[in-house]
């Protein structure tokens, strides 16, 4: 019996490593085939790239994403570009921003989205009360930004506005937002209010700054500590309700996203406000060499992976897409924005921020 | 034949572990600087190490123990403070957070005995004030325990809070608003003062019969009110114009450790473990999807600006250490016996001139010397030598204050045998007699031996002295070194018997001298 065991055992350990070595080298097959892309993200588009059937899309074009997320304006300044594939921040300026620093000329245009204010209808009623807010077919447009920030700039507290009995609180009248040094979002705000207090044009010249820098400073300074990425105020805004920010500027998309996932964490009281006017936030994918291409053409021209950003509320080409969308999920939404300004050039916005980047160093 | 069998049975052995080794090779360690409050999240780690194969080594820290730590490029893999915001703007350029998500939170606000609340008005009242509380504070019906801002987040937190409310201004608090802001009053309240959280807890315990009111985090008083050992229970004040809320951000400082970061982020913000935090550290979750039990306060809660200007943090500490909170008298009774000769010596003297302002680090600029305090010096050996007292007028390290406290220690000379309890015992009835004059300061004792008593009154004797005293002259803490060959369970019953603190200074004189100061 016993001699019988090791010819036994001898067999099946050959037919064990056989088959093991089948299997691995198969696995090592199809791994290949499919090429891992490593990147830096904006922090709101985390959720998309972590979604299953984004990873499952982009692995039938023979991709893996791994990201880090960071502030979409850091990107450029804190970061070894060499050492990712592609960068893919919020806003065009963000994106100018590193493809000069990266010296790289192409891009990809994946999707976009409105900036927009998330909030509390109990909120957005004294608002519309002090003539700020306006309903129009179930949606909340603030229709007088130039008095907001007039109102922001005296440095008005919620306690001063009429019929203010749901939050008579002390707080200052702010937007809150991200680092104005560090993330889009908040880039996206100061390029939208430079326009408005520029007697709604949009600031060309750096002569254009100076009347204005003051209040466009204090829209941020007096924030006090924020955070670098645009996911951080959403969050806050989703647990802490109006006591921490009555008002957060975010973009659009953040706040379908959470809208349409099956455990939302909105509710009944919270509402979605759009300033008139708004202002688009394009989503730039940058490669940094052949991986990063075939990622942004992936993103870019995939009618799946296109349809999928829908789904994460990015708006699109696909018009009628996103209006399915917002049906599907019962979304009460303007499905085209038509007061919508541009941002000013790269330049004339580095300047507006290196200027209030002086203030937070104290000069 | 023997032998190919059993290489067979070994290579099949070998080839059977290794392949179901696979989840365990997966378990990694992580280390982790941590906030001294994050010690109630121990229970919580096995359940952590078992859903995510992710074992945590903690290692915990004052605030600005820890921020000198980061900045200083000490090795960790992840930092959890209960907030990041001061080590985000004292790091500058310097950036070691390569990622951060916030865990859980927790407001820091006032606990005021339910009897007292009731009386004046404030159960149930959301228009109460920090205002209204620095009132009662100024007037001497508010009687409160605080910990040190410059060692504890719940302090600072608190400190930040106050101050940004009482300036009056309703941003961020700027370096201007500093001076506008009245807390005097608010802080002759301020009957207890500790260098952690949670030691704050249990002194405010045992001296409940005095104080009425606690700052601390909502969890912590949350928790304080399940406590069996509490007569009265507190009423959780949110003052109006708003609080400041820790968000224990975890932060990732390796960055080869990414993956596994990542893994524990999502476990940790997941619902199932948001409802262990919630449950059983009474915190508050950080995701819609838990909701808050009905334990919680559900009032608005207003959020006060955290400053984004260090120089408006740094000028607001020392505006309470110099300014605002009571002054101190503080005893250090300091052993000079002949075992202390050569390098020990040179040790106590270092660590005693530091504390003139000669440690520039984050933790010695803060912990030195205040404006107002009151400090004697009581070298003793087998004799108690006469006692020296400095009183400190300028707080600059160059002022002649500060150059004859160094002067001072300068001229120890090391000599004789041990006798603890005796200069001890001196100690005690100078500060009594210093606290009969002056009653509203901190007094404290310091005692630093490196050997074993010797000579005069014994441990027993000196029990003694302490339970004779009446009632109105207990309540002064000695803290005690363990330097040398000083036993540890003798200096630990020894600053037990006044309801003190032992702390080891074996490692680092300097580091125990620094961290009393939060407790004088």
């Amino acid at each position: 019996m016993r001699k019988l065991i090791a010819p036994i055992l001898t067999l099946l350990l050959v037919l064990g490593l056989g088959a093991g070595i089948y299997v691995s080298v198969n696995e090592q097959l199809s791994k290949q085939s499919i090429v891992t892309v490593r990147g830096l993200i904006g922090s709101e588009k985390e959720d998309f790239f972590r979604d299953p059937l984004v990873v499952a899309a982009l692995a039938k074009q023979g991709l893996t994403v791994e990201f880090e997320k960071a502030g979409s304006r850091q990107i450029a300044t804190q970061y070894k570009l060499k050492d990712y594939d592609f960068a893919f921040p919020s806003g065009a300026p963000a994106a100018e921003k590193i493809k000069r620093e990266a010296s790289v000329n192409k891009a990809y245009e994946v999707f976009f989205t409105p900036m927009a204010v998330a909030s509390w209808k109990m909120i957005a009623g004294i608002l519309e009360a002090n003539g700020l807010v306006k309903q129009r077919e179930g949606i909340y447009y603030i229709i007088d930004m130039t008095r907001l920030l007039q109102l922001i700039a005296a440095e008005k507290r919620w306690s001063d506005l009429a019929k203010n009995d749901a939050y008579n609180v002390k707080k200052s009248l702010l937007m809150g937002t991200t680092d104005v040094r560090q993330s889009n979002s908040a880039a996206m705000y100061l390029s939208l209010a430079s326009y408005i207090l520029n007697n709604n044009n949009i600031v060309d010249s750096a002569a254009q700054i100076g009347p204005i820098i003051q209040p466009l400073e204090s829209l941020f300074l007096r924030q006090g500590f924020v955070e670098n990425s645009s996911a951080g105020p959403f969050k806050d805004y989703l647990v802490m309700g109006p006591g921490k920010a009555p008002l957060v500027m975010i973009y659009e998309a953040q706040y379908l996203e959470e809208a349409s996932r099956a455990n939302s964490g909105l509710n009944d009281a919270m509402a979605l406000l759009y300033p008139e006017p708004t202002i688009f936030t394009k989503h730039i994918l940058i490669p940094f060499n052949d991986k990063g291409e075939r990622l942004g053409v992936a993103l870019a021209d995939d009618p799946e992976l296109q349809k999928l950003a829908l789904e994460h509320g990015f708006r699109n080409r696909d018009a009628a897409g996103f209006r399915n969308f917002l049906k599907s999920h019962n979304l009460a939404v303007p499905d085209t924005l038509v007061n919508v300004v541009e941002p000013p050039t790269f330049e004339i916005l580095e300047q507006m921020i290196t200027m209030i980047e002086q203030r937070y160093k104290g000069n | 034949m023997k032998t190919p069998l059993r290489f067979i049975l070994f290579v099949f052995a070998v080839l059977t572990l290794s392949g179901c080794d696979g989840q365990k090779i997966a378990s990694e360690s992580l280390t982790v600087l941590a906030g001294s409050e994050l010690k109630d999240m121990e229970p919580l780690l096995d359940d952590i190490e078992s859903k995510t194969g992710i074992k945590l080594q903690m290692s915990y820290s004052g605030t600005l123990d820890g921020a000198e730590k980061l900045i200083a490029g000490g090795p960790t893999d992840l930092a959890w403070f209960s907030h990041g915001k001061y080590i985000s703007l004292v790091q500058g350029d310097n950036n070691r957070i390569l990622a951060q998500e916030k865990i859980m939170l927790s407001p820091v606000v006032l606990g005021v005995k339910e009897s007292v609340a009731k009386a004046w008005g404030w159960v149930g009242n959301p228009n109460v004030t920090w205002r209204d509380i620095a009132t009662k504070a100024a007037n001497g019906e508010l009687r409160y325990a605080m910990a040190d801002p410059a060692s504890s987040n719940s302090g600072f937190t608190a400190l930040v809070g106050v101050a940004t409310a009482l300036s009056g201004s309703s941003d961020a608090l700027s370096v201007k608003d500093i001076d506008k802001a009245q807390l005097g009053g608010f802080f002759k309240g301020q009957q207890l003062s500790a260098g952690s959280s949670g030691w704050l807890v249990d002194a405010f315990v045992k001296e409940q019969s005095r104080l009425n009111g606690i700052i601390n985090y909502e969890s912590v008083l949350m928790a304080l009110n399940r406590d069996k050992r509490l007569e009265d229970s507190l009423v959780l004040i949110y003052p109006k114009e708003g609080i400041i809320t820790a968000d224990y951000p975890l932060m990732l400082i390796n960055g080869e450790k990414r993956e596994a970061y990542n893994k524990l982020v999502a476990y940790l913000t997941s619902p199932e473990f948001q409802q262990k935090i919630m449950e059983q550290t009474l915190r508050r979750p950080v995701i819609p999807q838990v909701k808050l039990s009905a334990d919680f306060a559900s009032n608005l809660l207003v959020e006060l600006s955290f400053p984004n200007d260090l120089a408006a943090i740094d000028k607001l500490l020392f505006a309470y250490q110099d300014k605002h909170r009571r002054s101190s008298h503080a005893y250090f009774v300091l052993d000079v016996s002949g075992s202390m000769k050569g390098e020990r010596l040179q040790e106590l003297q270092t660590a005693l001139k530091n504390l003139t302002g000669q440690d520039l680090t984050l933790s010695g600029r803060f912990n030195r010397f205040r404006s107002r305090e009151t400090l004697t010096f009581i070298p003793f050996d087998n004799q108690v030598y006469p006692a020296k007292t400095f009183t400190i007028n300028d707080p600059d390290s160059q002022s002649a204050d500060m150059q004859a406290v160094r002067n001072y220690i300068d001229s120890l000379q090391p000599q004789g045998v041990t006798g603890i309890y005796q200069a001890l015992q001196a100690a005690y009835r100078m500060a009594l007699e210093a606290r009969h004059k002056e009653p509203d300061r901190f007094y404290s004792i310091v005692l630093m031996t490196d050997g074993e008593n010797n000579a005069g009154i014994s441990e027993e004797g000196f029990a003694q002295y302490i339970a004779s005293l009446p009632a109105q002259d207990q309540g002064i803490k000695t803290f005690t070194i363990q330097f040398g060959e000083a036993k540890q369970e003798a200096m630990k019953q020894l600053a037990d018997i006044t309801d003190g603190q032992l702390f080891d200074g074996r490692q680092s004189l300097n580091k125990a001298f620094k961290t009393i100061r939060g407790y004088q």
